[in-house]
Parts: structure tokens; sequence; C-alpha cells
């Protein structure tokens, strides 16, 4: 059972925001939390998989909505 | 829509979870100082240590005094369609950008050496920079780190 996720809005934000807001949430969360980050630059897809990659930790799901991209992550490692 | 499923682009080439990223500021002009936003906070958002050693003209963007950074001359005609498009895409400024870094670890120093030649002490400098150091001891803090020249 996933923990509820933390929003993370960075809508409208232009690179590199929604990674550093993503990275600022990072630096307050624990092992298991679920960080959700929305987001409507196009980089984000590619970066939030460099993200994960490069932190060790889970990208759950990347899902690109009409509106808004939201991915999901497991933080795994502090 | 483009599929999310795909593989990234660019895929990471490294799996080490902190690693070391030096950039040293040289160029003077404005435009080179929006990548050196850019990388800075980018590059410490994905966690690495971020050290940027500023030097030469670049100096005279980090003091106290304002300067106004001047746009390369074969540049200079589209500065207003650049700065109007960084509003227009919420694109923060440089300095905004380089805060941001430090506030996620990044330290900035001045060049001793560069900053004695255009008169500037320590005092002259605003709170973007830690502190002002020579060559070898930003070398040695680079270590075996990746270096950017801008």
């Amino acid at each position: 059972m996933d923990a509820t996720p933390t929003i993370i809005d960075s809508r409208g934000s232009a690179c590199p925001g929604p990674i550093t807001d993503l990275a600022m949430a990072y630096r307050r969360a624990k092992v298991g939390d679920v960080l959700e980050l929305w987001a409507t630059d196009p980089g984000v897809k590619a970066d939030v998989r460099a993200w994960a990659a490069k932190t060790q930790n889970e990208l759950i799901s990347l899902d690109e909505q009409p509106a808004k991209i939201v991915a999901r992550l497991r933080i795994l490692r502090r | 829509m483009t599929s999310i499923g795909a593989e990234p682009a660019i895929v990471a080439r490294s799996d080490r979870t902190t690693d070391k990223l030096a950039i040293v500021m040289f160029g003077g002009t404005a435009d080179k100082f929006i990548p050196l936003g850019v990388i800075a906070q980018a590059a410490a958002a994905m966690g690495s240590e971020v050290n940027v050693f500023v030097t030469g003209f670049a100096l005279l963007g980090f003091t106290k005094t304002h300067h106004e950074l001047p746009f390369p001359t074969e540049f200079a005609a589209m500065a207003p369609a650049l700065a109007e498009g960084m509003i227009k895409t919420k694109v923060a400024p440089w300095d905004t950008m380089l805060r941001t870094a430090r506030t996620l670890g990044a330290k900035v120093y001045a060049c001793s050496m560069m900053s004695a030649v255009m008169g500037l002490a320590k005092d002259d400098f605003n709170d973007l920079i830690d502190d002002v150091v020579g060559a070898a001891t930003f070398l040695a803090t680079a270590d075996d780190g990746q270096i950017l020249f801008v």
C-alpha cells in the first residue's frame, strides 16, 4: 500500500524548475514516501527518469494527461 | 501525444549517486550567465556537488555595485526578444537559479587573482560569492570531477 503522495505542483515552471522542486521535496522526504510531481514543461519526462536513475529512487509512473504531466516517485534512499 | 513508455533519448551515463561538477565561469556576456544558472541549478537538483569558480569579466556579474552585463555584438539585436521570451516562458533570472543551486548546496568562488587585477575585494562581492580563492584551491575542490568552462 502506497503512502499518500506528497503533491509537488510545478505547473507553469520552466526547466530546470520542476526537477528542482522535486529535489527540494526530496530533501524533506523520508524513505518510503511517495512524491507526485505535476509539471507542464515537456522536458520533465526525460528529466524525471534521469533524476530517479541518478538518485536511485523509483519512478512508479509517468502519466501524460491533457493538462499536465504527472510523475510518481517512491523514495528508496536518502 | 508522445509515447510516455518510450526510453529516454538520453540515458544517464553513470550510476553514481553523488559526483562533482565544477563550472569555470569566465565569459562576461549576459548570454553566458543563463547556462551557468541552468546547469548549476540542475546539477545541484540531481544531487551533484557543484562548485563554481568565477573569473575574468564574469566577476562583474557578482559585485554589489550593479554592472549591466553586455550581450555579444552578434546577438545584441536579439536580446530584447530573448528577454521577452524568458519572461513569457517564466524562466527564472540567472542569479535566482544560482541562488537556488546554492540552497541545494552549490558553492560559488571568486578568483583571487582576477579580483585583485580588477580591484575587487571580498567586500565588493554580493551574497552569491561564498569566498575568494586561488586557482589551486579551486582545482583541489574540483578534484576528479567534471569541469565545464563557460
